[in-house]
């Protein structure tokens, strides 16, 4: 501030972890990775600069912050944005997220014994299995911000997962199906893993995909599992709501704060303080998260802010931004996002159903918010008939128009779960998060295949 | 700050721990880059980042076992403890029946001009001149676009000491630009994106990225749904790149050598007409994708991957090789100085046809144009199911309408027997990469 910066922000970031590899009952590599830095950001000149380094000493953080000034100064008679920033109470806290089993409370020769377990569970379930993988990542996150506006907050978060992967085979035929589990909890997940079935189940679904077809193409009426819910509410509309999208002209929900966006039974909710893989105290802005109401009854009612947005979009801000670590300025993300329950039960909505194709599993998704096209794939489905589950399907997609999608839901069940835990890739950063939903259905979606 | 790290000290203190421990292999990666970066959101530039990254990766192999250990502190305690918990995780590591070692040290001519002194020299007022030169020609286009994206710069140091004796010290720079550009008229939305990169800022048109993002969102305006057909689609480089890239994928490395990908039982066979040609090549002076050496250190070299439509190799690193019984052809790659060493393609060179991109179009009757699309299939299965991103409904050999919420769906390698025209002329990526412009029949559409 010395200097002349009229906001400025020091992040301390420490990340520490470990992996464990087992392929076909070999644990035949074992990770461990560090990884901690400084980033410094300042606005200067009445623009953004930022700069990080390796090294967090004195002199290389001073470095950094002349570097961000430097930045700053360099874009000041550009065509540029001019920042802006709100003004928030400063915090002061110390949060330790704590697990019942920290993961550097158990050697590695016990872990790598219980993931051979898991893998073992998936490799004798059927002799169709051809290979199993199973990956354990573990990983401790330390988080310090300090601000010009007298904030200083400290976050440490550990995070467990366990990825189980199947490839079976018949004949010619190959198929491949996953499960995992994982989020902000200790080395409790890996018995969590056993007694849940999680290998058996990534066994099942890949030896039963083996007799899958591929899903008639066109435009269908689906029911979604909670995964793919959630990887809609993610993939389809969470990226619009996201208030740099807004600021940037690049979503297509910019200018419908008040308007109806989706069908009366859309609630939709960004929460970082629920359990789930994109749970945070504060977020990378240092500012106390809550949950974000962004669709209530249908209707839009809000954005997800950093201090910036807010501050440009006059709106409170609720704690949105972070960043992949000190080496990225925090942007504005999801955390926990998900559709909220309706009244409906899974066989009601089946019932309801004639045709159509009920999808479960999500795998990936992307969208174009500023067009408002999104494509989410997912692992496996069946098809309706007469509101029964048919024939099994294989590699299917689902492709819409946000707007449409959402105003065509038409019916959300009771059965809720925030279960896809996972990253999210922005701007070059990759975060952890969550996704969750009830069963719902969309009336009238492009369905691609090859049938 | 220009933070002038030692990367070799480093390496050299974690080699001298490992060489007295009796482990059967082990490699030591180093690497320190500075990176500039703009981003543009909206209407101009909101931010410029100036970020240095410096780490280490260790590697030990005992019992054909593997432990390893990074860490982004060149400190010598820091690197001393990583060694340890290398050495640590090799002991508790479980013997791999297919690991067969590492490859010796080998010499080979440089492949020039990977970096550019000029690049290393940009300061955050440079580049901010450069991001002003792409935004400012979408206005030659249109006023009014709201855009994101922005410019990147890189300079990599680099440094890899084997207990085999490979000793390798590199450097190299890139440059990046990318724009989005978003103009609406009304409901309707006019939207594309372009982007360019190489090893030095004179190779890259600022100007033309904005400019041909523009053109192609303006040209986006009024698409309309179209139903469900079986078509030909006319795939443009950028989207043809997508399919290339994935055929690549699956005959790299391990999983395609354990029978673990579409292509894996492939090998002497037609997989796609006489007329598609692909080779790979790591040695092309200036380009991004290529190296003197591969990660591993072995001499990089041209491949033919595909040779009038019969797979004649696959992409190994030494495990994968050793797997296959053959020797390594070069194409390891390090992910940064983490522990991981995959296998991947360098250049991928794509066979010109001899028709050109308009004669492609004026001989489909009906059909569909893909501008933007991700061929990416399932890796296992070979299935794919892409939405066309970006689309053009072709009539009776012209080029009619953008088409919107339209999927295509199959296996790539139907994709790939399909293709019955491949244009002369096509995109060139980092100096390296060439792909044509792509026919392929009877491609299943699911649409309203």
């Amino acid at each position: 501030m010395e200097k002349g910066s009229t906001f400025c922000e020091a992040r301390y970031f420490e990340n520490r972890g470990n992996s464990i590899i087992v392929e076909n009952g070999v644990a035949k590599a074992l990770g461990s990775r560090i990884s901690r830095g400084v980033g410094v950001r300042v606005i200067f000149g009445r623009r953004w600069g930022f700069a990080s380094t390796n090294v967090p000493d004195r002199t290389s953080t001073e470095g950094a912050l002349s570097d961000a000034i430097s930045a700053a100064r360099s874009i000041a008679g550009s065509a540029t944005e001019e920042a802006q920033i709100a003004t928030v109470e400063s915090e002061t806290e110390t949060v330790m997220h704590s697990v019942k089993t920290p993961p550097d409370s158990v050697s590695p020769e016990q872990k790598v014994k219980q993931i051979l377990d898991i893998e073992k569970a998936a490799r004798s379930f059927d002799r169709r299995v051809k290979d199993t993988f199973v990956n354990y990542r573990d990983s401790w996150t330390k988080v310090t911000v300090c601000n010009s506006f007298g904030t200083s907050v400290e976050e440490t978060t550990p995070r467990t997962f366990v990825f189980c992967r199947v490839i079976s085979r018949e004949g010619a035929n190959m198929q491949t199906a996953l499960e995992y589990s994982g989020g902000v909890e200790g080395c409790e997940l890996i018995e969590r893993a056993q007694s849940e079935g999680l290998p058996q189940k990534a066994a099942d679904k890949a030896v039963k995909l083996l007799s899958a077809h591929s899903p008639p193409r066109g435009t269908q009426t689906v029911i979604v599992d909670q995964r793919v819910g959630g990887l809609f509410m993610h993939e389809a509309f969470g990226h619009n709501s996201e208030a740099d999208a807004v600021l940037a002209g690049q979503s297509i929900v910019a200018d419908k704060i008040g308007q109806k966006v989706a069908s009366d039974s859309v609630t939709i909710v960004d929460d970082p303080t629920v359990s789930g893989n994109g749970s945070y105290t504060y977020d990378d802005e240092g500012v106390k998260a809550e949950p974000h109401i962004i669709v209530k009854d249908g209707v839009l009612v809000g954005f997800l802010h950093s201090l910036e947005s807010a501050a440009k979009l006059k709106a409170r801000p609720q704690g949105s931004a972070r960043a992949q670590s000190h080496q990225y300025p925090p942007i504005i993300r999801m955390s926990n996002t998900y559709l909220a329950p309706g009244t409906m039960t899974l066989d009601e909505m089946l019932r309801d159903t004639r045709t159509g194709v009920y999808l479960t599993g999500s795998h990936s998704g992307y969208v174009e918010t500023q067009k408002g096209q999104f494509t989410c794939r997912v692992e496996q489905g069946w098809l309706i008939e007469n509101g029964n589950l048919t024939e099994h399907l294989r590699d299917v997609s689902f492709s819409g128009l946000t707007l449409d999608a959402l105003k065509s839901i038409s019916a959300v069940g009771r059965d809720f779960k925030i279960d896809a835990p996972g990253t999210c890739g922005k701007d070059d950063q990759n975060i952890p998060t969550d996704a969750g939903a009830p069963h719902f259905r969309i009336d009238r979606i492009v369905v691609g295949g090859r049938a | 700050m220009r933070e002038e790290v030692d990367i070799v000290t480093p390496v050299e203190r974690a080699v001298t721990r490992l060489s007295t421990t009796g482990v059967d292999f082990f490699d030591v990666f180093s690497s320190f880059s500075r990176s500039l970066k703009t981003k543009v959101m909206g209407r101009g530039i909101v931010d410029v980042n100036s970020i240095v990254d410096v780490g280490i990766g260790v590697r030990v192999f005992k019992n054909k076992g593997m432990g390893g250990a990074s860490s982004q502190s060149l400190d010598p305690s820091d690197i001393d403890d990583t060694v340890k918990k290398a050495l640590a995780y090799a002991n508790v590591a479980q013997p791999d029946p297919y690991f067969k070692g590492m490859p010796g040290p080998s010499r080979a001519p440089k492949v020039t001009g990977l970096c550019d002194n000029g690049v290393n020299g940009l300061n955050p007022l440079d580049v901010g001149k450069l991001t002003e030169e792409m935004i400012g020609a979408t206005k030659e286009v249109r006023q009014g676009a709201m855009m994101s994206g922005g410019i990147g710069t890189s300079h990599f140091r680099t440094y890899l000491m084997a207990s085999t004796g490979v000793n390798i010290e590199d450097q190299r720079t890139i440059v990046g630009a990318y724009l989005s550009v978003t103009y609406r008229e009304g409901v309707d939305v006019g939207s594309s994106s372009e982007f360019e990169y190489g090893v030095s800022i004179p190779e890259i048109d600022f100007a033309q990225v904005g400019r041909k993002a523009a053109r192609k969102a303006v040209e986006q305006f009024g698409s309309e749904k179209v139903e469900s057909a079986t078509l030909p689609l006319v795939i443009a480089p950028d989207s043809a790149s997508t399919l290339v890239f994935s055929l690549a994928g699956a005959i790299s490395g391990e999983a395609a050598v354990k029978g673990r990908t579409f292509a894996s039982g492939l090998l002497g066979k037609q997989v796609a007409r006489e007329s598609l040609t692909v080779v790979d090549d790591g040695t092309l002076p200036g380009a991004v994708g290529s190296d003197t050496y591969d990660g591993e250190g072995v001499p990089t070299r041209r491949v033919t991957v595909l040779d009038k439509g019969v797979l004649r190799e696959f992409l190994h690193n030494s495990y994968s090789a050793g797997i296959a019984g053959v020797k390594t052809n070069a194409h390891a790659q390090r992910g940064g100085y983490g522990i991981s060493v995959g296998a991947g393609p360098t250049n991928l060179l794509v066979s010109p046809g001899d028709c050109s991109r308009d004669e492609m179009i004026a001989d489909t009757r009906r059909g569909v144009l893909v501008m933007g699309a991700m061929f990416y299939p399932n890796s296992v299965t070979g299935e794919f199911s892409s939405t066309l991103d970006e689309a053009f409904l072709i009539e009776n050999g012209e080029v009619k309408h953008p088409v919107k919420n339209l999927m295509a769906g199959g296996h790539v390698l139907e994709l790939c027997r399909g293709i019955d025209m491949i244009s002369k002329e096509g995109r060139t990526y980092g100096r390296g990469h060439f792909v044509p412009y792509v026919r392929a029949s009877g491609v299943r559409l699911s649409g309203s």
